[in-house]
């Protein structure tokens, strides 16, 4: 009975986990995405639009990566231990680049010279990006743990494998951010995010097939999952849910619907990212450590749940507000400082 | 350098590098949110529109100050994980719930609002936007909260019991509310407070000394006054009840501030060290000039009181760098006489009329005290933060978990890369932090600002 609740409320908490990993895949997602795009333009107009279009919102996307980070400490200290220490440089990379990119915003506005402000934007979006694909394709391969001591390779994220992840993750958040730029700006800009938004949804859609052909191929519980009928059967639901929103969001970038190109890459991370949770299902370190074996006491996880899960609806409401308040194009005349 | 080759001392130097720089950040994001607060307040009561201008003026430190926050703080929660992989695995299931919690609870309440604060000042009404900036001011000082929280239980851990070599907690009320909790929380959000008036006041005295906008910056002077008035003493009670309950419950860490080996004998009081220069071989003080039975009347409120020397541990369960707690110390002290000293001195000059718009620009002395004080708030503080976590050493979390025993199995390579890094990053941040602040506060505040009707 006792380990029934707790194998309930641990499966509570992955889903919280996947839930918060899903809205920061989401909103930072198209965040780090428009700074990848902003290293295409050369237009100093264009990037500042750009740039403004985030101003308001980024750190509050960002604070979903803080958030994870707690939550996943306390529900599951030993993923959280052992997945941070193994993937120590992966890491390391994207504090960084987060750190030159968080103080791009603010430092651009009081430079003299905006130019390696605007190079540190759009850079270290994209390093951000690729250690975190990189980390994330690390995490989904079993990180080269050895069963026995859970000491991990510090090398061990680095295969080619998550090499294609990471490549899947910066397609994936170019894809967000391109179709949020369609939504928040008009003119070219728009139509040259119409492009860009294209060729990322066809590369995108490209790298997820080779992503799941490789993993059925070298990743033998993966293919296990995917033979097994029941798991199998919602696995393919949602890599055809995948396929179906590529479809709709071809359409609506063809017919300028602003908000359903948005909504349908959103549908797609969505898609994707479920069908390799449960391809992975109970493990959160493949093959070597089950949710239910790291996660805490069950008096933690209803302690959290009172706690954080209660304030999960609150965060959502006013981060939304937020989000209404500066909706519409982007007003570049309305900063005055 | 052989210490240099160890892994465990990197990972140390680089969470203290860390720690130390992000801490800068928050000190005046609490206390400077809370005084934008009262700015706005001031305007939406009174009308007044150089409170509106005061409240843009200051944001714009406030923003530029935030952004630096925000970016060092994330590295923290992480370097948990990446280098202190044993201490997370121990203790998750309370500090990383706490840590969850503040996530939750404090950033993203100051995120949630920070947009609509700093760029919604015109699509929204002003009351929406006091609403905002509250939010945003509670947010912070909810985060210094449980923060003090999750590291006041690393002083006097309460309310677990160890199984499996895993923390367990019997009751949350007890963890939360452990004995250090109620001083590390106020002690620290005071420190905010002091950093924040003093910087509000220091900067207003830089524009008094230079007849910039008189009597715009004399609000802002004398609102920063009022502020000290309370606050200081409060906050030097504080500093004093925290010291008085470091030597009940970490009786090692009070001894290594004072630097006092030996317990003193029953009936005979012990001697407060004023300087002194401490030698850990052998376990006693090179020299010192020290006050009789000083120690025993602050430490325990009775001149022969018993007090606890550095002699009756184990040297293993010594903190080490004496002298560094010792002087930390100290100069966290002096600071605080510092702010009393300035504050008594202004407000005796404000009694005497000398602080009316006409006059107070010939206080040139005044003003420039109050300009050097700027960075006292910030030396204080750090100096509090090293006698805390150097003083709390060997213990990760006190007489439970060592340092050593807390940290990832990481080769010295990758961290002494990322501790490079680090030093590069944030002295290149820092820098240039300072010259954008400079180049704000040269500019000054825009006094054709109109408030949206």
């Amino acid at each position: 009975m006792d380990n029934e609740i707790h194998s309930l409320l641990a499966n509570i908490w992955f889903f919280i986990i996947g839930l918060m990993l899903f809205l920061y895949v989401v909103l930072d997602g198209f965040d780090l995405g428009v700074g990848v795009l902003s290293i295409f333009t050369r237009n100093d107009k264009h990037r500042a639009i750009m740039m403004t279009s985030l101003e308001s919102i980024w750190d509050a996307n960002e604070t979903w990566l803080v958030l994870l980070g707690g939550a996943l400490f306390g529900a599951f200290p030993l993923v959280y231990a052992i997945a941070l220490q193994s993937l120590y440089v992966p890491v390391m990379v994207m504090l960084f680049a987060l750190i030159f990119r968080g103080v791009a915003f603010e430092f651009s506005h009081h430079a003299r010279n905006t130019v390696p402000w605007n190079l540190a934007f759009g850079y270290s979006s994209l390093l951000a990006s690729l250690a975190q694909g990189i980390a994330f394709g690390g995490l989904i391969s079993g990180l080269g743990l050895i069963e026995s001591d859970h000491q991990g390779n510090v090398w061990g994220w680095f295969t080619p494998f998550s090499a294609l992840v990471a490549l899947g993750v910066v397609t994936g958040y170019t894809l967000l951010g391109a179709t949020y730029l369609m939504m928040k700006t008009e003119g070219a800009i728009q139509r040259i995010s119409i492009r860009q938004s294209h060729a990322a949804a066809v590369v995108e859609i490209i790298i997820l097939i080779a992503v799941v052909i490789w993993a059925s191929r070298s990743d033998h519980y993966f293919a296990a999952r995917w033979a097994d009928s029941e798991t199998g059967y919602y696995m393919n639901f949602f890599l055809i849910l995948a396929a179906f929103a590529l479809f709709m969001l071809m359409r609506a970038l063809r017919r300028r619907f602003e908000v359903m190109a948005f909504f349908w890459s959103v549908i797609i991370t969505l898609a994707s990212f479920t069908a390799v949770t449960i391809g992975c299902y109970p493990y959160m370190i493949p093959a070597s450590i089950t949710l239910t074996q790291a996660a805490s006491s069950s008096r933690t996880l209803i302690f959290m749940l009172s706690t954080i899960g209660l304030l999960i609806p609150v965060m959502l409401v006013y981060s939304g507000y937020q989000y209404l308040v500066f909706r519409g194009k982007v007003q570049m005349d309305e900063h005055t400082d | 350098m052989e210490i240099l080759q160890d892994p465990v001392i990197l990972s140390r130097l680089q969470f203290a590098v860390t720690a130390m720089f992000h801490i800068l950040w928050p000190l005046t994001t609490v206390g400077l949110s809370l005084i934008l607060v009262v700015f706005e307040f001031l305007w939406l009561k009174t009308r007044d529109v150089d409170n509106y201008r005061h409240a843009r003026f200051w944001s714009r430190l406030f923003l530029l100050n935030f952004s630096v926050g925000v970016i060092s703080g994330i590295p923290l929660e992480f370097e948990f994980g990446t280098n202190w992989s044993r201490f997370s695995m121990v203790t998750g299931e309370f500090f990383g719930n706490i840590l969850g919690y503040e996530g939750a609870m404090a950033f993203m309440l100051e995120a949630g609002f920070l947009g609509i604060m700093l760029f919604g000042w015109m699509r929204v009404p002003p009351f929406i936007h006091l609403l905002a900036t509250g939010m945003v001011a509670l947010g912070a000082s909810f985060s210094a909260f449980w923060i003090l929280v999750a590291n006041s239980w690393m002083q006097t851990p309460a309310g677990i019991h160890m199984e499996n070599n895993r923390v367990v907690v019997d009751s949350y009320f007890e963890a939360i509310f452990n004995k250090n909790m109620p001083w590390g929380v106020l002690h620290m959000w005071f420190a905010c407070l002091v950093t924040s008036l003093f910087v509000i006041g220091g900067l207003s005295a830089w524009y008094l000394l230079k007849r910039r906008n008189t009597d715009f910056f004399l609000k802002s002077f004398k609102l920063a006054l009022i502020g000290a008035i309370f606050v200081v003493p409060i906050q030097i009670s504080l500093g004093h009840g925290s010291g008085r309950e470091v030597f009940e419950n970490q009786p090692a860490k009070g001894a290594a501030i004072e630097a006092h080996w030996t317990t003193n004998q029953e009936g005979k009081g012990a001697a407060w060290n004023l300087l002194t220069w401490p030698n850990q071989t052998e376990q006693k003080n090179d020299w010192a000039i020290s006050i009789p039975n000083g120690l025993s009347l602050l430490a325990t409120g009775d001149q022969r009181g018993q007090v606890q020397g550095l002699t009756s541990f184990p040297k293993a369960d010594q903190p080490t760098a004496i002298a560094l707690i010792f002087y930390s110390f100290r100069i966290m002290v002096a600071c605080g006489i510092a702010f009393l000293g300035l504050m008594l001195w202004t407000l005796a000059a404000w009694l005497k009329g000398q602080l009316s718009s006409g006059s107070v620009c010939n206080n040139r002395l005044l003003l420039r005290a109050w300009i050097a004080s700027i960075p006292l708030g910030y030396l204080a503080t750090e100096c509090g933060w090293i006698v805390r976590e150097v003083g709390r050493q060997p213990w990760v979390i006190y007489g439970l978990l060592r340092t050593r025993d807390a940290a990832s199995t990481l080769p010295v390579s990758v961290v002494a890369v990322s501790l490079i890094a680090f030093v590069v990053i944030y002295s290149i941040l820092f820098i240039l932090f300072l010259i954008f602040a400079a180049r704000i506060i040269r500019k000054g505040p825009d006094l054709t600002l109109m408030p949206p009707s």
